[in-house]
């Protein structure tokens, strides 16, 4: 008994020290810098920032933005995990696939493809518009609120997909049959019974990408800036690169105003949800039931397929092509397009050395990470411990705060100051990786173990096993494809990173999104589509070996 | 059984990540002459380091390694205010292209006074006591593609982009995020005043992240005319043919010299001179040529296709780099408000 409270107590408390050490001190010293003014403690640069109504704007900017993404990504993608994962749509498992790949394209690399579709003066689409319907002017303008939301919600519901569809592939099919039986019809089973029994994970979902909006520099930057739209994040780079410390106080401020804002969402929402009991997967049955869609087959398909389309197929395309065109300024025919902007992509030993870099530090960030989220959700969401919730919600300050922040963070906090040095090494891009992106997996894997009914870890623990084993053969099996989804969930972010590598790598540690960003900026751009074809690949190639490793039960 | 397979894997990589991090600290040794590193902070391209600088540098310093940090002007400054906050200066040399920066250093008594032995061929703008010298020389220009406007019809002048045949077509990178557009902001707020800039957001200006986005929309064909640095426009017109043209404005070129300088806290002084030597030497300034700027020497012949240093530098505008140091976020500030909203 005491052996088997000690493995889960210190499994438990390391996790915990770990997050205070990483996540909290260097944030804590940030801080402790934010209102500290030659020597003593003073509000003036919250008062100083907020006294500017352009930072006002910003952050309504944000809340606004980022809260009608999250309603437009749980609207678009509840239906679309429910058909994927719970009818006989055909196709579903190729839908699966390109519904969540737009999370793999790095989001600049998206806005960019967006904006040469949809700017008002040449965009592809708006040419192809004004060509069909014989307009004058082009019906869409990117540089807008609108089209800032728009290409946000492409780019981050992929974080709702995951968190629903796998929760909705892990729920009790036994209600629903219920209800079936007792003769209502599909829909109104999926509205009584499949859609209330789903809400911890549409609102962890929800949550996820409300955050990831908010956070979100390069799409804001490429989108929103040529439409004078400021939101948080644009002021805080923009501050920071004032190049002195009153901008890095300042910036400070905001952050921590940014912080402050996704927590206060985040206490609503485990309020909201702590008053219910989801308990939905017993130990008996586990294959959900398969809803048939008969009349509505087809047409469910041609809309997934739609928007599978326009959300995947035509950015991707965009991508693939601008990385075959030979020439900008001319029009896109065969003698234009060729592998001329592979050439020196490929044949470059510093592209294969940044490729490699990213590989290793992204593996080791998503192992680590996932290790951890495990405990930390299996705390927040499986024990009584007093505080058990605050290791989750340190990962969620560390989520939701600014990347460029965190980097600045790290910076101060571990070059040697305070005892360890990390700079310039391969492992403060590490701890930047997790600090960032824990908090997907958290949420994944806590939406997932919130669903598992203890008696069945209860029933090996009185048979004998301890903690650890428990874990690893009771509910780690349970779990696994939301343990799988978090793996991604932190690999793929943090493959291609780019705001914080850009502070914190070193001379020997340039990975890939540094190098994707350097020539983006670095008149090669087009070597910069190239690279994200490569990274592209490379991303999907993992998830195909992710697929038949576990015989088509996982990848994303 | 496939338990133990991965959990052995995790272990294997967490290994190897051991082994990544071990090689990659690196530990400076303070041998002295023309030995041991030196670390560059840079924002000059990476192609010409990778092709020209290490190849040059590898023969002129056979003992010494030579090691870049290499980003924006605006990151590697980042990266330096956090590093000279967190009191560990890893950069011996810096060469970033903000030229005010550097008065804000040498004022913190941050930067080493060293007079280059090529400085006396330094035309351009150097420090008295050596604090900094310009080590190559960016312009801020109007470009435009000759594909979908004839010469006679582009811009002449920055007056010109205030005709409302230009409205809603020009653009120009953003003063609060790339250094080169803040000299620009700086330099024209100080001829024209800021009225020149509410004529410009009249005209409905579009502001980009920076000259990378402008390049590519002067392609397609998104923007007519844009302001945007001379290197950009030249690289591509003369290595991939693209129809872009540079224009001189008539009333002055915005001229930004960019400084390099030794770090106080250096570790390797000799190192970092010599190096300082190189890139002002006919060698270090062939490099910059190809890289599609201007030489700061007298005697090197301008990049191919723009008119040589001398009459640029003669006909540029008057930039008060005292003013851009000292009132960095005012002025980054009036011109948020004047355009960005």
């Amino acid at each position: 008994m005491l052996s088997r409270i000690n493995s889960k107590f210190i499994v438990i408390s390391i996790s915990v020290l770990l997050l205070l050490y990483f996540v909290i001190f260097p944030m804590g010293v940030l801080l402790y810098d934010s209102i500290l003014l030659d020597g003593e403690i003073n509000f003036a640069n919250y008062r100083s920032v907020y006294s500017q109504d352009v930072n006002w704007r910003a952050l309504t900017n944000t809340i606004n933005l980022s809260l009608m993404v999250m309603v437009a990504s749980v609207i678009i993608t509840f239906p679309l995990a429910w058909l994927v994962g719970r009818t006989d749509l055909p196709g579903k498992k190729i839908y699966r696939t390109l519904l969540v790949s737009s999370y793999m394209i790095p989001p600049y690399v998206g806005a960019i493809a967006w904006v040469q579709l949809l700017n008002p003066s040449v965009g592809y689409l708006n040419e192809i518009f004004k060509f069909f319907f014989g307009l004058e002017q082009a019906p869409f303008d990117i540089y807008t609120f609108g089209g800032l939301a728009w290409v946000l919600t492409l780019f981050y519901s992929p974080f709702a997909f995951i968190t629903i569809s796998r929760a909705m592939e892990k729920m009790d099919p036994t209600l629903e049959e219920a209800a079936r039986v007792s003769g209502a019809s599909p829909m109104r089973t999926l509205l009584d019974v499949t859609l209330p029994l789903m809400a911890p994970s549409i609102l962890a979902g929800g949550l996820l990408v409300f955050i990831a909006a908010g956070s979100c520099f390069g799409i804001p930057a490429i989108v929103g800036m040529p439409g004078n739209i400021e939101v948080m994040t644009t002021r805080i780079v923009t501050y920071i690169y004032m190049g002195d410390d009153g901008g890095i106080r300042d910036a400070t401020a905001l952050a921590a105003s940014l912080m402050f804002l996704a927590n206060f969402l985040l206490f609503f929402m485990t309020w909201m949800i702590g008053r219910k009991d989801y308990t939905t997967i017993s130990g008996k049955s586990t294959r959900p039931n398969i809803v048939e869609l008969r009349k509505w087959k087809w047409p469910a398909f041609c809309a997934v397929g739609a928007y599978s389309m326009i959300s995947i197929i035509i950015p991707l395309g965009s991508i693939v092509l601008t990385s075959l065109i030979k020439s900008l300024s001319r029009p896109i025919t065969l003698d234009n397009l060729g592998f001329d902007s592979w050439i020196p992509v490929i044949s470059s030993a510093q592209y294969m050395e940044c490729i490699w870099n990213s590989v290793i530090y992204a593996v080791v960030a998503a192992t680590l990470g996932t290790l951890i989220s495990l405990f930390v959700a299996y705390l927040a969401v499986k024990t009584t411990v007093k505080g058990r919730s605050i290791p989750d919600l340190l990962t969620v300050i560390g989520g939701s705060t600014p990347s460029i922040v965190i980097a600045l963070a790290l910076v101060i906090a571990f070059s040697g100051n305070f005892g360890l040095n990390l700079y310039s090494t391969a492992w403060i891009l590490i701890v930047s990786y997790l600090v960032k992106y824990m908090t997907m997996s958290v949420r994944t894997i806590a939406a997932s173990l919130s669903q598992v009914h203890s008696s069945l870890e209860e029933a090996a623990l009185n048979s004998g096993a301890d903690w650890l084993r428990c874990c690893k053969d009771i509910i780690m099996p349970l779990v696994a494809p939301s343990i799988i989804a978090g793996w991604f969930l932190i690999f793929m972010p943090s493959f291609y990173e780019l705001t914080m590598s850009l502070l914190l790598y070193g001379s020997e540690t340039k990975t890939i999104g540094v190098l994707l960003y350097e020539l983006q900026t670095y008149a090669d751009t087009q070597n910069a589509s190239v690279l994200s074809v490569i990274i592209l690949a490379i991303v999907l190639l993992g998830n195909v070996i992710l697929n038949k490793l576990s015989k088509g039960n996982v990848g994303i | 059984m496939k338990k133990s397979k991965l959990v052995l894997g995790a272990a294997a990589l967490l290994a190897l990540s051991v082994a990544v991090a071990g090689c990659g600290g690196d530990d400076k040794k303070a041998e002295q002459g023309t030995k041991g590193e030196v670390m560059v902070y840079t924002s000059i391209y990476p192609d010409i380091i990778d092709n020209m600088c290490k190849p040059s540098l590898a023969k002129a310093f056979p003992n010494m390694k030579v090691n870049w940090f290499q980003g924006g002007t605006e990151k590697v400054i980042t990266k330096i205010t956090g590093e000279i906050k967190a009191e560990k200066i890893g950069a011996d040399l810096l060469m970033v292209a903000d030229p005010s920066y550097y008065l804000k250093l040498d004022e913190k008594g941050l930067l080493l006074p060293y007079v280059s032995k090529e400085s006396d061929k330094v035309i351009a703008d150097k420090d008295d006591k050596g604090a900094w010298h310009a080590v190559r020389i960016s312009n801020m220009i109007i470009a435009y593609n000759s594909d979908k406007l004839k010469a006679e019809d582009a811009p002449k002048s920055w007056k010109d982009l205030l005709d409302p045949k230009w409205k809603g077509k020009i653009a120009m990178p953003n003063p609060l995020l790339s250094g080169t557009a803040y000299v620009f902001a700086g330099a024209l707020s100080d001829k024209y005043g800021w009225e020149y800039f509410d004529q410009l957001k009249a005209n409905d200006i579009r502001v980009e992240e920076g000259n990378s986005a402008i390049q590519n929309k002067l392609l397609t064909g998104e923007y007519a005319a844009a302001v945007i640095l001379e290197e950009n426009i030249l690289k591509l017109a003369n290595t991939k043919k693209e129809p872009l043209k540079v224009v001189y404005p008539e009333d002055g070129v915005v001229n930004v010299p960019s400084p390099i300088a030794i770090f106080k806290s250096t570790k390797n002084v000799e190192g970092s001179k010599a190096l300082v030597d190189w890139w002002l030497s006919k060698e270090g300034q062939e490099a910059v040529v190809k890289g599609w700027m201007h030489s700061v020497r007298g005697d090197i012949a301008a990049p191919t296709g723009a008119p040589e240093t001398k009459t640029i530098v003669e006909n540029r505008i008057k930039v008060d780099w005292n003013r851009l140091a000292n009132n960095n976020a005012e002025i980054k500030e009036e011109f948020r408000k004047r355009v960005m909203e």
